[in-house]
């Protein structure tokens, strides 16, 4: 399944043009879009320009109309297998373990204490021992400044507990890659920055990340190239100090005036 | 004729007998209702497929339309005609289970709906898909929501035990009849019979509140 052209550096994920529709809906229209291993992406645009149809699209949470997406160079999905036997099904399960994704709603399992909600994909997925997973965990709970409530419920941690309990879930799984789809936007503003710190710890030690967000400042500090999307296409891209400060495109200089009515950034 | 509490006292142990035999059927009707009821949740929703759906349709329609004692002598006078011959006891289990199957399916539907579609997504994203998504994260939460009405449906079958003693399954107001018909003293017998039932009942709802304490289910 190896696509020999995709091997490049540049192209660690790969999506190639990708069509997504809902309906009468273009949410992605023929998008291209690679990431580098140990790139940080920041995804900026209005509501409903697809960001998270595109983050989606990566671990085939959401199949495209048409396109395929490749993971270091290997085949993730491709419009040929939507129906996917249950060994493809399995195969998948394993490159999406590797795509850690975190969510605007954090999605941490209510049913579960904080250290089960790390160790339960642990023992499905990756088949480690109870032992193992349960070591793993109580690292990654530390990791995430979570060591004190290791053994609380989800219903008991704030919002940016949460974020980062979702956040060390993922990180559990020893992705080579994570998709953070708004992960502070459904927070209070004091605990943006606990979860914002996690994340520059992240991209410092060199992970791979794409991340939608709305917060420039982070973004201009940690992103090596932000894009911004809009009508399902991705209209402008390059480096943060460029793309922020000297957007090229009228429709992104109104994006950017928006944001900077709404959240004061002073820079 | 008044009140003699002696025959309540003298039935008991006999009338304890019944009870044993009501909370079997009960607990054995129910536990089957349950995976049966699971079973119907997950065809409808992971195969989704047309027809099946309708048969299931169909079937909870009727059993919520008709009276559940029909449903107790159909299953007891028309499977002996098919050639199985399941006796009162089984007869009884199987038309309390499909009885209470229809409404716990849709217990549990309620109970799947309230499952946010981020709780799937979250597990498919990590490579948990199949039976690990629905056994591990999604039916827990299901039924955790649904502790409530489960355990009412629980009460509902309990006392709908009693209806089994038409066709001669001895549970306890079969027991009852039993013992007021050679003493006739009827009001001293079902009134231990009645409190026995409520006793039943009420413990199971006090459990009910430590089982929603236990998995902390939030009230809105
Ligand atoms: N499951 C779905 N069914 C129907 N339409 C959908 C679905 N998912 C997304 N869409 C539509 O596709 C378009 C792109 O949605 P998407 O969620 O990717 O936008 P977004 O950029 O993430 O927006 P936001 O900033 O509000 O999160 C929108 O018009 C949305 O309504
Ligand atoms: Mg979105």
């Amino acid at each position: 399944m190896m696509v020999e052209e995709t091997k490049k550096e540049d192209h660690f994920l790969q999506l190639k043009d990708i069509t997504t529709t809902f309906g009468s809906i273009v949410a992605l229209n023929n998008v291209n879009f690679s990431v580098k291993k140990g790139e940080v992406v920041c995804l900026i645009g209005p509501s409903g320009c697809g960001k998270s149809t595109l983050l989606r699209t990566a671990n085939w949470l959401t199949p495209p109309d048409k396109g395929s997406v490749s993971l270091d160079g290997v085949l993730v999905g491709s419009e040929s297998n939507k129906n996917m036997s249950l060994n493809e099904m399995k195969v998948l399960n394993g490159i999406r373990a590797k795509m850690g994704m975190v969510f605007q709603q954090f999605n941490v399992w209510p049913h579960l204490d904080a250290l089960e909600n790390v160790v339960r994909a642990q023992l499905v997925v990756a088949k480690r021992s109870r032992k193992e997973a349960e070591e793993k965990a109580t690292k990654m709970l530390f990791d995430v400044g979570l060591g004190e409530k290791i053994h609380d419920w989800p219903d008991n941690l704030s919002g940016g507990q949460k974020q980062r309990l979702g956040i060390a879930r993922a990180l559990a799984m020893d992705p080579v890659l994570m998709l953070l789809d708004e992960p502070t936007s459904a927070l209070d503003p004091e605990l943006v920055s606990e979860v914002l710190n996690v994340l520059k710890r992240l991209a410092n030690e060199g992970m791979t990340m794409i991340i939608v967000t709305h917060e420039l400042g982070f973004a201009s500090q940690v992103a090596d190239r932000v894009a911004f999307m809009e009508d399902g296409k991705i209209i402008e891209e390059g480096p943060p100090n460029v793309i922020l400060k000297s957007p090229k495109t009228q429709r992104l200089r109104l994006f950017l005036d928006k944001l900077n009515i709404t959240s004061f950034t002073p820079s | 004729m008044k009140f003699d509490l002696s025959y309540t006292i003298d039935a008991l142990p006999r009338l304890l007998e019944g009870a044993t035999v009501t909370v079997q059927v009960a607990l054995l009707g129910f536990l089957f209702s349950i995976t049966l009821g699971t079973i119907i949740v997950l065809t409808r929703t992971t195969l989704n497929w047309r027809i099946l759906n309708g048969i299931i349709a169909v079937y909870v329609s009727f059993i919520r339309g008709t009276p559940l004692m029909i449903q107790i002598f159909l299953v007891y006078y028309v499977l002996p005609v098919t050639g199985l011959n399941l006796g009162a006891f089984t007869s009884g289990i199987l038309a309390i289970t499909l009885n209470s199957a229809a409404f716990v399916s849709e217990i549990l539907r309620g109970g799947l709906t309230s499952v946010p579609k981020g709780q799937f997504e979250a597990a498919k994203s990590l490579g948990v898909s199949g039976v690990a998504l629905w056994g591990r994260v999604i039916l827990p939460q299901t039924f955790i929501a649904s502790i409530p009405p489960l355990v009412n449906e629980f009460t509902q079958v309990l006392k709908a035990t009693a209806l089994l003693s038409i066709i001669t399954v001895v549970e306890l107001l079969r027991v009852s009849q039993q013992i007021y018909s050679a003493n006739y003293h009827p009001v001293e017998i079902l009134s231990g019979a009645f409190i026995i039932y409520f006793l039943l009942c009420f413990f199971v709802s006090r459990g009910s509140v430590l089982l929603e304490n236990h998995w902390r289910v939030r009230r809105a």
